[in-house]
């Protein structure tokens, strides 16, 4: 997980506008934000921060394997 | 700007319009990477829309900024056009560290100043873009300051009060994916909508500024996953000459969730911005990436810079004058923080999520080292009616190594103005170029390509051979010339046979797939100038050459492509400009 | 005996109105956050919760005007009404309130984005509720003088006040539904069935009790 979950949002948009990787889309049935690419998050916590109702819960881990110069 | 027929400013409203109406793709992030590709959006009904301005600005962080604002004042009709969301794309939003070279505060003067640059950077830095930014950083800051942003965390709302004053439209989230050129000059860009059900964008301009900042691998640990080096390889593929790519980002991240930026840099990203003066050091190199590779993870002795020089033996040379005094900041921390609060540093931070670990910022050189080789002191490309500011300009202002703290994000916004009041003057001067049916037809075509293969490589998956290629200490980092060799087989490989069947689903993944072509062109050109510089200098360790070579290296590596559509490189002398136009 | 029936009463009360709620709410599958926003979170479902109340704490709850005197029950109904109306007209300030405390949004900006979403449906009715509940909240404040100056008798007065009450309530729990943090099933249910009942209630008040005939009204007799 990445951006954990998302309680009580009221789909104003914001989320999907801030993320810089287009993680998140507005649901066309419910109007409300959904984390629609997770593998795409790079966890910064910009769709968090813009939120104006903090809605947006995150998680430190990624979704998918980790790639780094060493381990 | 004038528009035909279409809207061209989709504020929130229309945005969730537009959003609401068909973004019936959400499942689609989920689909198996080997499943038959089934797009959610059909190609052929994607609308095309035309736009025209007189400049046009790629990218929505400081150096796009200042570039709208300016060449609006400059008298020019603008358009600025991001992947993301003003203020919130790319490395801006968490860049918080401002130099302001101030003449009342500072005791040495601008020369002493660009002389020290120029000794931390060893020469590689070009002292007129050096000097630039200590000239025009203040006037920078004052107006930064007017708009509010040293008030708050965000900069999406201080950056859109002037914007908004001046009724300078954006479209964003909007990836572009080409720039035209025609009779030689430039004449516009092509790109694509984000939302919706997808439109095909052609963006006529007199003048075109990249500020599309630099990129990397989206790789783990650094907010800088949406910068695929879009400007560098637009500009590459329409003839534009290239720098920079051989010097390395040196940011590392933490082995608890090596990809949680947040977590490991958030005491950064929370705080409001600031103001600094001159501090120059010789960071963000790889200094760190040598210590692993020498001793394996974890590193000895604890989190880097605590670390004893003397334990290990070869490695990048930090110059004298310029070493940090032990129990200082780590090398490879990132230093445009303002100094923290008194009382120390916050709970979260750099030391509490474990031992540092490499590459969170891999494919990323040197802020400002590299992006397209200015011919002049304003950011003018070598392709006529082609501008850069910011990172996505090889400027070399900090030069193959970081500096000066807070140089960045001020070296981006005096960038920007710059090319600003450049592009609006160029405009005057010319007609919007003609462009062909023929070309446009061509280029739609190329855009949506992706969409149209029932069967090809997912993006995602050839992003992650890409980084398994390249992020390795032994091939990015600790350079020598059979790794990069192998290396360079791969990506050839990924870029001959892997790019042309890249298959995109929805429009998202379509934004995937350009992107990963990019990362694949600027692997290639890392791969090469990194292979020509035959000696290690600032950011750039050969272990096979690690020396300093002043008798044959005193010069940038230029990349071009060739008349036969190969990557050609040459070297241009410290302290010249391109011999071309 | 009466006594033990009342504190009986009112532990049931309490217990449905305040503990079940609560209850709800932490076995909820919802992230668990700071001190203070989660406090400020129980804070306003149980002034939810409280204004659903509202309707057991009425003339149209038999069994609780059998066991407490009128003038208690109308008591308890306006201190929990007004004290709940405070909360709830406050709410939306109190969803920002935590970020004067942290990075982010400004809570100004965050207000007004929130306030201005007039693409959620949820916000809408929430913009409606509120300004229904301040008109509840307003004219049970001057009552006495609407009353006079209508000329309204107490019955009127209480159809007007019960007519708003309803349509606020049904407004509002669409609300809390659509844009709840925590309205999923179970927290959600229960607010629908709670306030459901005390519609019943209402509504069999209104609809279904005839007035008495009035002994001391002289007419013709037969």
């Amino acid at each position: 997980m990445t951006i954990k979950s998302i309680h009580g949002c009221i789909g104003c948009g914001e989320c999907v506008q801030a993320c810089p990787c287009d993680v998140i889309r507005l649901d066309p049935d419910t109007g409300k934000a959904v984390i629609a690419y997770p593998a795409d998050c790079q966890i910064c916590h910009l769709c968090r921060m813009y939120c104006p109702v903090d809605a947006i819960e995150m998680s430190p881990e990624k979704s998918i394997p980790v790639i780094v110069a060493w381990g | 700007m004038t528009s035909k027929n279409h809207p061209t400013h989709p504020n929130r409203r229309t945005f969730l319009g537009l959003a609401g109406a068909a973004t019936g793709l959400a499942a689609a992030g989920m689909r198996a990477g080997w499943a038959e590709n089934r797009p959610s959006v059909a190609a052929a009904d994607i609308v095309g829309n035309v736009h025209e301005t007189d400049v046009l600005v790629i990218g929505g962080g400081m150096a796009g900024l200042f570039a709208a604002v300016k060449a609006h004042d400059a008298g020019a009709r603008v358009l600025l056009v991001s992947k993301g969301r003003l203020g919130s794309s790319g490395l801006t939003p968490f860049a918080k560290g401002f130099f302001v070279f101030d003449p009342k505060t500072e005791k040495g003067s601008i020369d002493d100043f660009v002389a020290g640059v120029s000794r931390s950077a060893l020469g590689t830095n070009n002292p007129v873009y050096t000097r630039q930014l200590a000239e025009h950083s203040l006037a920078r800051a004052k107006e930064l300051s007017d708009w509010g942003f040293f008030d708050q965390t965000l900069c999406h709302r201080p950056f859109l009060k002037p914007i908004a004053e001046r009724g300078i439209p954006r479209l964003e989230r909007v990836m572009i994916t080409d720039l035209i050129r025609q009779d030689g000059r430039i004449a516009g860009a092509a790109g694509f909508s984000l939302d919706g059900d997808g439109a095909v964008l052609t963006l006529r301009a007199r003048a075109v500024i990249l500020c599309t900042g630099a990129g990397g691998f989206k790789p783990n640990g650094f907010p800088v996953c949406d910068l695929t080096h879009d400007g560098s390889v637009m500009a590459y593929r329409i003839g534009a000459r290239v720098t920079g790519k051989e010097w390395n980002d040196g940011h590392v991240t933490r082995s608890t969730h090596p990809a949680a930026c947040y977590d490991a840099w958030g005491d950064m990203f929370d705080r409001v911005p600031g103001t600094n003066g001159v501090e120059i050091h010789h960071d963000l190199g790889v200094d760190v990436n040598y210590v692993a590779y020498k001793t394996g993870n974890p590193l000895p002795g604890g989190p880097p810079g605590m670390v004893e020089d003397s334990a290990i033996e070869g490695g990048p040379v930090t110059p004298a004058e310029f070493r940090r005094a032990p129990g200082g900041p780590p090398p490879g921390a990132d230093n445009d923080r303002p100094p923290p609060p008194p009382g120390g540093p916050e709970g979260k931070g750099p030391g509490r999520m474990g031992v540092p670990m490499g590459g969170a910022s891999a494919g990323m050189a040197i802020h400002k080292s590299e992006g397209l080789v200015p011919i002049d002191d304003r950011g003018t490309s070598t392709v006529p009616g082609l501008f850069a500011a910011g990172d996505a300009l090889g400027s070399h202002m900090a030069g193959g190594i970081y500096t000066q703290i807070g140089s960045s994000l001020a070296g981006s916004a005096v960038q920007g103005a710059i090319s600003g009041e450049a592009a609006a003057e160029y405009a005057r001067g010319v007609d919007l170029a003609q462009l062909p049916e023929a070309r446009l037809a061509e280029i739609r075509s190329d855009i949506l390509a992706p969409l149209t293969r029932s069967a090809g490589y997912g993006p995602a998956w050839v992003t992650q051979t890409l980084q398994g290629v390249m992020i390795p200490n032994f091939v990015l980092y600790i350079k020598k010339e059979s790794m990069m060799r192998a290396a360079l087989a791969y990506v050839e490989e990924l870029r001959d046979h892997h790019i042309p069947m890249l298959r995109a689903a929805d429009l998202h993944e379509l934004r995937l797939a350009h992107e990963t072509a990019n990362m694949i062109l600027t692997a290639e050109m890392k791969l090469r100038a990194s292979l020509m510089r035959t000696e290690s200098r600032c950011s750039h360790y050969r272990l096979d050459y690690p020396e300093i070579d002043d008798r044959n290296w005193r010069a940038w590596i230029n990349i071009f492509q060739g008349q036969d559509g190969t990557m050609q490189l040459e070297k241009q002398p410290f302290d010249s400009w391109p011999a071309f136009g | 005996m009466q006594v033990s029936f009342k504190s009986i009463t009112i532990a049931a009360g309490l217990g449905l109105l305040v503990l079940m709620p609560l209850g709800l709410y932490f076995v909820a599958d919802v992230p668990r956050r700071s001190l203070l926003k989660e406090a400020l979170s129980l804070l306003t479902i149980v002034s939810f919760v409280a204004v659903i109340a509202q309707l057991f704490l009425a003339r149209s709850d038999r069994a609780v005007n059998l066991l407490f005197k009128a003038p208690t029950v109308q008591r308890i109904h306006r201190i929990v009404g007004y004290g709940a109306i405070a909360v709830l007209a406050l709410h939306p300030f109190l969803i920002v309130l935590p970020r004067y405390f942290e990075a982010g949004v400004r809570p100004l900006d965050a207000l007004v984005t929130m306030l201005t979403t007039f693409e959620s449906l949820g916000v809408v009715l929430g913009l409606i509720a509120w300004g229904l509940m301040m008109l509840l909240g307003v004219m049970a404040l001057f009552r006495m003088r609407l009353i006079r100056r209508f000329g309204l008798r107490y019955r009127g007065w209480r159809a007007v006040h019960g007519g708003l009450a309803a349509v606020f309530l049904i407004t509002a729990l669409w609300h809390a539904m659509a844009l709840g943090r925590h309205t999923g099933l179970m927290l959600g249910g229960f607010l629908i069935a709670l306030a459901a009942t005390g519609l019943g209630l209402l509504a069999r008040l209104y609809l279904l009790e005839r007035p008495r005939p009035q002994p001391n009204v002289q007419g013709a007799s037969t």
